[in-house]
């Protein structure tokens, strides 16, 4: 361990341990936008310039390793000075793009220059003019007279995807980001380069435009797009959910997340879900009262039902929490054990793709397969097959996914549901399969509740269980499963309503989070890494 | 502190003398009657709705959207006027344009009039000089739809004449390397 004194504060450090990783560990802010942590180190932006005593040149914090006693300060107006007129270096052909840029609001170049440059441009030349709405790939839109060449996209798709798609052309102050001819910016990764990149350069071509960075609230929660479970923040507002990012969890996910990922939020809008809960009768699809109440009504006829006739069926898409209380009711109040595991079509294998990405793309399969074990549920889904066409199972209960899109095989087995003399579907999503069936007899839908909506806990593919809260609401008369097993097993519950001008307000806030209030008036606060 | 406050006591309405006061008031009235009545142009009154007074061109009445020498909308929908608008009462959804040049402008654009305060923060906000305070102010309408304008009559209402175009020219600026 070494000892250093930064700003003032004295730190031990490991040994090889640049300043800036230090001043980061610690907390302390340090201007920076070609270092990233989980990159290697280029040293191209010099912004991160320090001041170290007893060397007359100011050094830069992310290419300079601490040393024993060394005395280190980025507040010196010697410093302050450097960075500034760093800036304006990068901003010499900078385009005066801002009120378009997609990225304003959470730029580094508009960070830094509140906090360091607020001077009159000194150039005298004209802007170099560059390449504007190039499109990279199926994912991207790259401007390259907003791009600060700090390389940091460059490395990602070398060191992280192992892709090497991205590449530095040209020189001086030609110089640009491209791709080489007829090739794209084209891997599972790709979004990650929009996140890093400290400008408006890289932009995502599903969230160009949607909304301005400043009308959006964050909220923590984990991503249920596969079996990795990274750790991410969802973006909202009272129109909807818009992108998601990857947090960082050194176990999980470390400082990325797929594509593939990013899409979860769609399904958990309003347009993607099942809003009133509805049944089948008398060949037509009418909407029913209230999902608390649709479902209790059940409780009797189960209840009445021999243990034998009732059947359920489970994804890997809830929590540990539900599991465990929806199994509680099949297995101690309605005595039945014909309880089965309905797997998305890659469920079972293990690929990986050596990154991130899973086959199961169900979050929490591990979960589900504990707690069978736990209650001592064995059953096959051959079983189920055989109990559905010898007319055994009459009452099937089933949890449908959330994630809809994975289960590729769900016309197939909800063909095989509605065998079931009654069918009670309860699902997020709108279940379009189910509506165009042609063998119905009895069915009912009823709302569910998304991962977004609920607090809980998935158990990834490692066994790391992962708890996640709430973050709003979006769909006010859906029931989480935990009300679903009290609510079947007959018991009296207080259901939360919540009315339309609350829904999407964040429920899980960090204290240090930007409030949307204080946004609005324009107060920005920013905490970045 | 100390708060010097004085306690006013009104009279009783059976000691109070008004005839006085409705003699001035009368007085007053005459005099105009009978000066509009010998002297009818210099009436100040006005014939509304026949006949209209035209406030001074800064006068900060119902919005305009300007438009660029070719006729398109000036706006970049960056929403600074709808961050900016205390009333909240801008509602602008983006798109890609299918020009590079453009890249982003607004498919909509609408003011709700029955909820704007006039403040002009809008046109403060803005960085390109596409939002404007107009000169009208005369806008009656049926129901409260017709109090959310949207972009055609913002930009295009027959009373601008084609369009009020924008003093910002992005060629130009482009043309003098900003
Ligand atoms: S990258 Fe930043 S400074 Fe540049 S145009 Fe975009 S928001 Fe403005
Ligand atoms: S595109 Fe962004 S991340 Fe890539 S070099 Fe330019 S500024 Fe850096
Ligand atoms: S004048 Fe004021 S209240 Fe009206 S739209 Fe503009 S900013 Fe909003
Ligand atoms: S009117 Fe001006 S401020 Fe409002 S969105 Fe358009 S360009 Fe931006
Ligand atoms: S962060 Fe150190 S030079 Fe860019």
């Amino acid at each position: 361990m070494l000892k250093c004194t930064i700003n003032g504060v004295e730190l031990e450090v490991k040994e090889g341990t640049s300043i800036i990783q230090a001043m980061f560990d610690n907390h302390q802010k340090i201007a920076h936008y070609c270092w990233h942590p989980g990159l290697s180190i280029a040293g191209v932006c010099r912004l991160c310039m320090v001041e170290i005593e007893g060397n007359p040149r100011l050094q830069i914090a992310c290419n300079t390793v601490v040393t024993e006693g060394m005395n280190i300060n980025n507040t010196s107006s010697k410093v302050q000075e450097a960075v500034k007129w760093g800036l304006d270096f990068h901003l010499i052909n900078h385009p005066l793009d801002c009120p378009i840029c997609d990225q304003a609001g959470e730029c580094g170049l508009q960070d830094q220059y509140m906090e360091f440059g607020q001077y009159t441009s000194e150039m005298a030349e004209p802007k170099q003019k560059k390449r504007k709405v190039v499109d990279l790939g199926p994912t991207i839109v790259l401007d390259s007279e907003r791009c600060i060449l700090c390389s940091r996209c460059v490395r990602f798709t070398d060191e992280v995807s192992k892709t090497n798609e991205l590449g530095i052309f040209n020189r001086g102050d030609h110089a640009e980001i491209g791709t080489h001819d007829g090739k794209k910016l084209d891997n599972r990764y790709s979004l990650n380069t929009v996140d890093i990149c400290p400008v408006g350069a890289l932009t995502s071509k599903d969230f160009r435009f949607k909304q301005r960075a400043w009308y959006l609230k964050d909220s923590d929660t984990i991503c249920n797009g596969c079996s990795t479970g990274c750790n991410v923040k969802v973006y909202f507002n009272k129109e909807g959910l818009f992108r998601v990012k990857p947090r960082f969890n050194a176990e999980v996910n470390g400082h990325w997340m797929c594509d593939d990922g990013r899409n979860t939020y769609k399904f958990v809008n309003k347009e993607a879900r099942l809003e009133k809960s509805q049944e089948y009768k008398n060949g037509a699809w009418n909407v029913t009262g209230a999902a608390g109440a649709v479902t209790k009504s059940f409780s009797k006829l189960l209840a009445s039902a021999q243990p034998e006739e009732i059947g359920l069926v489970l994804t890997g898409q809830l929590t540990n929490e539900e599991y465990e209380s929806i199994l509680n009711t099949f297995t101690n109040t309605l005595k039945t054990k014909n309880i089965y595991h309905w797997k998305s079509p890659e469920t079972e294998k293990n690929n990986f793709d050596g990154l991130l990405i899973r086959a199961d793309k169900n979050p929490n399969t591990n979960g589900l397969l504990a707690a069978f074990k736990k209650h001592g549920i064995s059953s096959t889904w051959t079983d189920l097959e055989a109990k559905l066409n010898s007319k055994q199972i009459k009452n099937l209960v089933v949890i449908g996914p959330e994630n809809i899109a994975v289960y590729k095989d769900i016309e197939t087995q909800v063909n095989l549901f509605t065998k079931a003399s009654n069918l009670m579907y309860f699902t997020s999503a709108q279940v379009a399969a189910l509506k165009a069936s042609q063998n119905i007899q009895s069915v009912t839908l009823i709302p569910l509740k998304t991962f977004i909506e609920k607090s809980g806990s998935f158990t990834n593919h490692a066994g790391k269980v992962q708890a996640f809260k709430k973050v709003t609401t979006i769909v006010s008369d859906a029931l989480n499963v935990n009300e679903v097993a009290q609510l079947l097993a007959g018991q009296e519950i207080k259901l939360q309503f919540v009315p339309t001008e609350n829904l999407f307000i964040a429920e899980n806030l960090r204290p240090d989070q930007v409030r949307l209030e204080l946004r609005k008036k324009n107060e920005f606060f920013f905490n970045k890494g | 502190m100390s708060v010097n406050y004085k306690t006013v006591v009104q009279k009783p309405a059976d000691k109070q003398w008004y005839l006085l006061g409705i003699a001035t008031g009368l007085a007053i009235t005459m005099k105009h009657l009978l000066k509009n009545l010998f002297n009818k142009k210099d009436m100040i009154t006005l014939n509304y709705p026949e006949q209209k007074y035209d406030y001074s061109n800064r006068f900060k009445g119902n919005h305009i959207l300007t438009v660029k020498k070719d006729g398109a909308i000036r706006c970049t929908a960056c929403m600074l006027c709808a961050t900016n608008c205390p009333a909240d009462c801008i509602t602008i959804t983006a798109s890609e344009h299918p020009s590079a040049e453009v890249e982003k402008y607004p498919i909509s654009y609408e003011i709700d009039m029955l909820r704007c305060v006039f403040c002009g923060y809008c046109e403060e906000a803005c960085p390109v000089d596409a939002i404007r305070l107009g000169p009208e102010w005369q806008t009656p309408g049926l129901n409260g739809a017709e109090f959310n304008y949207d972009i055609k009559h913002l930009a295009y209402r027959a009373s601008l004449k084609g369009g009020v175009q924008s003093v910002v020219d992005d060629k130009e600026r482009s043309k003098s390397g900003i």
